[in-house]
């Protein structure tokens, strides 16, 4: 897993080098012009569209079904499907942009979708919407505002809807005698249940693991408190002080002992299935909506007889803290068949049997039809349907949107965790992490 | 294992000064070691193969060999994955092994016969120009390949895979055996001029066989970079009855949802096997060519 990540970042640096290489020849303001016919989605829907999506051997059949259903209803059109795991089919699609050979139809997420913007390949779509092609009426605001550039223009549509929440495992917090938060807690209130539940905790097991690298858990924080978390230029828009009061509260629990160890943060396996909450070795942390029931069901043979529920994160002055990470399909620039990766788009978001095969794979459904009909299913497993009613109700409190700008995943995700882990294995003080972190973010951000 | 005599200078001072006087026991002290330090550096791949027959939600429970039960599930659940199964892939990398390896052979040795027999204009600059593709990161040649497979419409099809082992790129294994053939004394050539041959008669009658051990070492190491390729077919090869089983592995994983590390494992394990196979047949050869090519 560190392995992936580290030829992820290698060949991400490698395309966004040669990416912006590429981008010096065409101009920055020669982007996709409206003026292209079909650039509204309007026409006739047939012939070949590419479609490409990242996930493994059960998506890619899920997302195969859903594809022969579009193909059925649309004779003419045919398909090519490219898939691979999340790192590497960014790898895939670097080298495909660079070379102006994108698949017409590319999944992509608020993290990423500005390094595309920024080099026009991607068309907005806010034509196809205005023309009809592209429905948005039944998904809600916040949602689709997740899919916009730094232009304020709409580059991909939003079908599944990912959050972060806190998992906890309830039979330990059972067991420490601590219960439940109640709903609507705060950071204060979390701080003080996870430091009451260490008195308790078994040998070998802490309240939490440590959130203090997690990028996520720092995002929800600042949402809550009313912090902004990035500029119009970009760039950081919190101020250092808000980073080391942050890192100063995780670095207290560490030290009580609250906190798994530096040694073991960085031992930990990256995939959320197989976590530490995964394998009952602490007590909360925070965990991907959508990797409750694969963490939920690695729990139930590494600790028999444990089980978890995930709670919105910790609300604040400002609100939820809640933010999303919708995935959703964009239109690649160099696409020939505009109307029929529309329509492709609209039929994967919007159609209730599309919904119902793809069962909200890759994060709740964003149309509120299907994620009511597939809440209403009752084959739906109890820890899925858990999922899905988390994200409905984090989407009625109006939760907070993030553009996040080019070079976020590369850079902002891996500074902050490694200035974070400069800190808890005493290398550096928190204020020269915050420094050497802003520093290296506001270097890079919004390029 | 000497027997050791009294009369021997005991001069050494950093080693025990008595030896130890069983050849037996030392013996058995030595083995015991050597399969100490064998089971170390093996036991990441034991742990793999006991892994492959856990049940599914046990495999990271430690560093144990042993499970609550073993199964053979994570076999058959893993074979038939998806809506192919691993016979195709196995076909697929097969296939792309095999035509790679058959490539590489025939144009690296033609290759490394001309620059270690003939004469030739711009030779030497030729051969520099060779030796100074090795320094060209893959990364650096990856879009202007891409785009230039693109405009051939090559994609989904394994000829980007293929066809460049057929044209010599592989600058390594020509300078391999050029210096392999450098070391073949010129007589050899000279008494079968003397005889009528002519260059394609000396390549094929007299250098090839005795070039067996670079050749060798060619095949092994082709079959080994083939086999294992990941990136070149995850660019080039989209439709899934097109996939090598680099592929097919990957698609166990996904990190943002559930990952089958069972069938991962199970199927890592059946992909090695090839591999290993191959190099016990060719281990004779191998071993040989890495003695006398000063490889490594």
């Amino acid at each position: 897993m560190k392995l992936q990540r580290a030829t992820f970042l290698a060949g991400a640096t490698a395309a966004a080098l040669l990416l912006s290489a590429c981008g010096g020849g065409t101009g920055a303001n020669s982007g996709p012009a409206a003026d292209v016919p079909g650039a509204d989605g309007k026409g006739e829907v047939k012939g070949d569209i590419a479609a490409a999506w990242w996930g493994g051997t059960s998506r890619i059949e899920l997302t195969n079904k859903v594809i022969d259903m579009f193909i059925a209803e649309n004779p003419g059109v045919t398909v090519d499907r490219q898939s691979a795991d999340f790192a590497k089919y960014f790898d895939k699609l670097n080298v495909q942009a660079a070379s102006k050979d994108l698949p017409c139809v590319v999944q992509l997420q608020g993290r990423q979708i500005n390094d595309y913007t920024k080099r026009n390949v991607l068309l907005p779509l806010d034509p196809m919407v205005e023309s009809g092609a592209i429905d948005i009426a039944d998904i809600p605001k916040a949602v689709v505002d997740a899919g916009r550039g730094t232009d304020g223009k709409l580059y991909f549509l939003p079908y599944g809807a990912a959050y972060d929440a806190v998992g906890v495992n309830t039979t330990l917090a059972e067991q420490a005698g601590v219960g439940t938060l109640s709903e609507g807690y705060d950071w204060p209130e979390f701080i003080s249940y996870l430091s009451k539940a260490q008195e308790k905790m078994p040998d070998g097991v802490n309240a939490s693991n440590n959130g203090g690298g997690r990028p996520n858990y720092f995002i929800g924080w600042t949402q809550a408190n009313g912090k902004k978390l990035f500029n119009d230029e970009g760039k950081l828009g919190f101020e250092k002080s808000d980073l080391t009061e942050y890192w100063k509260m995780w670095e207290d629990l560490r030290q009580k002992g609250v906190t798994v160890t530096p040694q073991q943060s960085s031992e930990e396996p990256t995939a959320p299935d197989q976590s530490y909450l995964a394998h009952g070795q602490v007590m909360s942390d925070t965990l991907p909506g959508n990797a409750f029931t694969p963490a939920s069901k690695t729990l139930s043979g590494a600790a028999p007889g444990q089980a978890l529920t995930t709670l919105p994160y910790p609300s604040g002055p400002s609100g939820s803290g809640n933010a999303l990470y919708p995935s959703g399909f964009a239109v690649s620039a160099n696409c020939q068949n505009i109307p029929t990766a529309a329509a492709f788009i609209n039929y994967f978001t919007n159609d209730l049997e599309a919904g119902k095969t793809f069962a909200s794979d890759n994060g709740a459904a964003t149309n509120t039809k299907v994620l009511d009909a597939q809440i209403a299913d009752p084959s739906m497993s109890a820890t899925k349907k858990h999922e899905l009613e988390t994200y409905k109700k984090i989407v009625s409190e109006d939760p907070p949107t993030i553009v996040f700008p080019a070079g976020y995943q590369s850079v902002f995700e891996n500074s902050f965790k490694r200035a974070y882990e400069e800190v808890a294995f005493g290398r550096m003080s928190v204020d020269q992490a915050a420094d050497k972190f802003f520093d290296e973010a506001n270097a890079k951000l919004g390029q | 294992m000497t027997t050791t005599t009294p009369t021997r200078p005991a001069a050494r001072t950093i080693y025990p000064t008595k030896k130890v006087t069983n050849p037996v026991l030392t013996a058995v002290i030595r083995h015991a070691l050597i399969i100490c330090f064998l089971v170390i550096m093996l036991y990441p791949v034991i742990w793999m193969v006991a892994a492959s027959f856990k049940p599914e939600n046990e495999i990271f429970n430690g560093l144990g060999l042993f499970a609550s039960r073993f199964t053979l599930e994570n076999y058959a659940s893993g074979w038939s994955a998806g809506s192919l199964n691993f016979s195709r892939y196995f076909m697929n990398s097969f296939l792309v092994t095999v035509l790679s390896i058959a490539g590489n052979l025939v144009a690296c040795s033609i290759t490394a016969y001309a620059f270690a027999r003939l004469e030739f204009p711009f030779k030497k600059f030729l051969f520099a120009l060779l030796l100074g593709t090795m320094l060209l990161p893959s990364q650096v040649t990856m879009v202007p390949q891409y785009i230039l497979f693109n405009q051939l419409e090559w994609i989904n099809t394994y000829l980007p895979l293929v066809v460049p082992h057929w044209f010599g790129v592989d600058a390594f294994f020509i300078f391999l055996m050029v210096q392999f053939i450098r070391t073949l004394p010129r007589e050899l050539d000279e008494s079968a001029r003397i005889d009528g041959c002519g260059h394609f008669r000396i390549f094929s009658r007299i250098i090839l066989p005795l070039a067996m051990p670079a050749i060798g070492t060619t095949a092994m190491f082709t079959f080994i970079n083939t086999w294992n390729d990941f990136l070149g077919p995850l660019l080039y090869l989209n439709r899934t009855e097109l996939w090598t089983v680099p592929l097919g592995l990957s698609a166990f994983l996904d990190a943002t949802s559930e990952s089958a590390f069972g069938p991962l494992f199970a199927m890592s394990v059946l992909s090695l096997a090839p591999i290993v196979g191959f190099f016990i047949v060719s281990q004779r050869l191998l071993l040989e060519g890495v003695a006398t090519t000063g490889l490594k």
